[in-house]
């Protein structure tokens, strides 16, 4: 190309972000994915701003915001398990997705999906990444700020187990748990509270369900006993919720396999399935590849780094109520710490095995890391685009399929095990707006925007008495959707249909389809294997290949970024 | 001290920027946030400091070095803006660190240009401005119903916007003669709005000559031959 066709394009890029066909590099990984589509038409594409053409009777259409939409992200990079990786607008309407297409006036403009109307709020979304907002499925919510970590990183809905700072593993009493959702309606966030399936009996499980959890945690620093298993997923089944599960890893009453055989064949979400955050030592990740038994990682032990088990065994013994004075406590401890699960957990998500990521937030994970962690595994795998023109356009390997799959993991695929899927999850029209807005060089790790049911709600801030609104210093904090009575009317309690709680000024959700819910739902992953842990905990094998990946000495999304 | 809020944001500049320099005494290369701080950190002492907005903005061009950078961060420093207490008040400055390198996150690679927009039934008109000042007109713009003291064949304009990429804009000055291609505005080609010449359905039976006569009755001037 000539000097004058590539200042035009970088000047075209500048503009209009990327276009059909483009390179985009996301952040300082190795992950390259190429835009499959771009719905605008060249010549029409709608812009806010001076001279541009978002104006009355041009890109905009003098009617009202039900007849038109209440918010549009124009133009923006989607990257979203449905929707694949183009560049589109989003329009809003109600708090939720109203249409998503061409953006402009049907007036002026073919082919108009999203009509922009005189009041509709414009933002303009060229040069950024729009995903759904991230899902953690697993938080312990030991302080406040959690939740603020939480959105600061791109999250806007939050499974939580208790509200600390207590170690709670779930929460039983109705009065403990009405407070509980009361406190979360100050945050712009969806939030379900999982009670404590403690007992051998119903009778505290009813009394949590009226109060207004969305599911249960099974634990085995509660008990996570054969009883207990069968009891709490009996119930599950009963009343359509999901039970999430730390196994029995003293090997106490059973072997992995006798938890297997206790589920027998039911819907259950396994936590931190590597096994460093708790569960059956050192086998728990035989877990994984079970149709019914969907599991997930917690951040600490993704995009596998060479200081991962050394962080662990002062993690466990500070999250756990352990004594380091005390050699067994130790000894424990040090059990639940493996190099060759930790490898082969990060290979076995590459591979589509493992469907979820999420943080354990507070209880051996980080809140707002999930994206980042989740994407610098994704970018260990990747291969190098090589885009010196060397390569035919068509021909180069780009990492879309590995990028999507890695979306999936912290966006819908939880949703689902959840059954959050009704209302969040993905870009998708009928859901809640929950969208995160990103720059291309800071994908994954430091979001621009939060918005929550159509509503800025968290981002980048900057000096309050400047001139303009991006003066130094920068940082990630509220915007209005987290002030005044916002907060709650803008999030969502998720709940279960026998409940007898409300939350003043939120919206309570049921979950649904949690008990049918199967590996092979799950988003770019549902592949199904036979994963065997040899007794030193030495070995990993699928289907009887080992798997395995290699120690990162740097981590992708982490230097460049963290102060 | 009565600090206010944006203030008390000078001082966690400064403190990023203490970090930031700790880190480069010892050696280390520069990332992101510590690269920011220092730029932030020398225009604000270069402003207190007494010297001018310029002399402000290159020394915050010159407060890190490439070789003191992360791979990477070089261009991540694009449009960095701080205010910093000038005498004369508080003013904005926003620099642009000068240098690149080839590690580029978040890079956008386009291998081939981008085509032009579609161009069928492309007409050229003569615009000629009777103004006292110049006149800019956007892309967007339903052409028949630009500022009345340009001249030009306004029939031949009915329907049309400027032929240029989306957001430009065509200027002309006072006094001036410029051509301009103009293509037919699509979707449902109803014009609301503007002058109101229209204000409907473009291609509805009389609607032009409808439109014609209310441009010559309010003063539009018109190069066209009627």
């Amino acid at each position: 190309m000539t000097p004058e066709e590539l200042r035009e394009i970088d000047q075209d890029i500048a503009v209009h972000g990327a276009r059909a066909g483009d390179f985009v590099r996301l952040g300082d990984t190795d992950l390259v994915v190429r835009v499959e589509s771009d719905d605008r038409q060249i010549g029409n594409e709608l812009q806010i701003g001076f001279g541009k053409n978002a104006r009355d009777g041009m890109g905009m259409r003098s009617v009202r915001s039900d007849e038109s939409c209440d918010v549009v992200i124009t133009n923006v990079l989607v990257i979203d398990a449905i929707q694949g990786i183009r560049v589109t607008s989003i329009g809003i309407r109600n708090g939720r997705i109203s249409a998503i297409g061409r953006s402009g006036n049907p007036d002026t403009m073919d082919d108009i999906d999203v009509i922009v109307g005189s009041g509709t709020v414009i933002i303009p979304g060229e040069g950024l990444i729009a995903t759904a907002g991230g899902i953690d499925s697993h938080v312990h919510a030991m302080s406040p700020r959690v939740c603020d970590a939480a959105l600061s990183s791109g999250v806007t809905t939050l499974i939580a187990q208790e509200f600390g700072p207590f170690w709670g593993v779930g929460v039983g009493s109705p009065w403990a748990l009405q407070h509980g959702h009361n406190s979360f309606a100050a945050w712009p966030l969806n939030v379900g509270i999982l009670g404590r399936a403690a007992g051998s009996t119903t009778a505290p499980l009813f009394e949590a369900l009226e109060g207004g959890v969305c599911g249960f945690k099974i634990h085995e620093d509660t008990g996570a006993h054969p009883r207990t298993l069968d009891t709490t997923l009996t119930f599950a089944d009963e009343h359509d919720i999901a039970i999430a599960l730390h196994t029995d890893g003293l090997n106490e009453m059973m072997n992995v396999d006798d938890t297997i055989d206790v589920i027998a064949g039911r819907a259950v979400h396994a936590y931190h399935v590597e096994g460093c955050g708790g569960g059956h030592a050192p086998d728990v990740l035989r877990m994984a590849g079970h149709d019914n038994i969907l599991a997930s990682s917690t951040n600490p032990t993704l995009a596998y780094g060479v200081n991962a088990a050394d962080e662990h065994i002062a993690m466990i013994i500070s999250a756990h109520g352990m004594n380091p004075e005390l050699p067994s406590d130790v000894e424990i401890a040090r059990r639940r710490v493996r190099n060759a699960t930790m490898a082969a957990e990060n290979r076995l998500h590459d591979m589509g095995v493992i469907p979820v990521t999420s943080s354990d937030a507070l209880g051996m994970g980080r809140a707002d890391d999930t994206w980042r962690k989740t994407f610098a595994m994704a970018s260990m795998f990747a291969d190098s685009a090589i885009l010196d023109g060397s390569v035919a356009a068509d021909e180069v390997i780009t990492s879309n399929e590995r990028v999507l799959r890695h979306v999936a993991k912290i966006t819908i695929n939880p949703a689902l095990v959840h059954g959050l899927a009704h209302e969040v999850g993905a870009l998708k029209v009928g859901l809640l707006a929950d969208i995160i807005l990103w720059s291309y060089k800071s994908f994954a790790s430091k979001p621009n925007m939060v918005i929550k049911g159509g509503i800025p709600a968290w981002g980048v801030v900057g000096d309050p008495g400047a001139t303009v609104a991006n003066a130094q210093p920068l940082i990630i904090g509220p915007q209005f959707g987290a002030f005044g009575v916002a907060p709650a009317d803008l999030g969502v309690h998720f709940t279960n249909n026998a409940s007898t709680t409300s939350v003043a000024g939120r919206r309570s959700v049921p979950v649904q389809n949690t008990r049918t819910i199967r590996g092979r739902d799950m988003l770019y992953h549902g592949v199904l294997g036979d994963v065997q842990v040899d007794p030193t905990g030495n070995t990993v094998t699928f289907n009887g290949e080992i798997v395995t990946s290699e120690p990162q000495s740097r981590s992708s999304l982490t230097r460049t970024y963290l102060l | 001290m009565e600090l206010t809020p944006s203030e008390q944001d000078r001082l966690l500049i400064f403190t990023a920027a203490q970090l930031a320099q700790s880190r480069r005494d010892r050696g280390l290369k520069l990332n992101h946030p510590e690269a920011v701080a220092l730029i932030c950190h020398a225009v604000i002492e270069a402003a207190r400091d007494g010297v001018t907005h310029a002399q402000a903005l290159a020394i915050g061009q010159t407060a890190v070095r490439s070789d003191e950078l992360l791979p990477g961060v070089a261009s991540m420093l694009f449009g960095v803006a701080v205010e910093a207490v000038f005498d004369d008040g508080r003013r904005l400055v926003v620099v642009d660190f000068p240098d690149s390198d080839a590690d580029v996150p978040g890079q956008v690679t386009r291998l081939q240009p981008t085509p032009a927009p579609e161009s069928t039934e492309v007409v050229a008109v003569d615009v000629h401005n009777d103004s006292s000042v110049q006149i800019s007109v956007t892309t967007h713009m339903h052409f028949f119903e630009v500022n009345p003291r340009l001249r030009f064949d306004r029939e031949q304009a009915y329907g049309r916007h400027l032929h240029i990429p989306a957001g430009e804009h065509v200027d002309f000055p006072s006094g001036s003669t410029v051509t301009v291609n103009l293509v037919p505005i699509t979707g449902e080609r109803v014009i609301i709005g503007f002058a109101g010449l229209v204000d409907g359905p473009l291609d509805a039976p009389g609607a032009k000559e409808q439109a014609m006569a209310k441009a010559k009755a309010l003063g539009y001037l018109d190069g066209g031959a009627s």
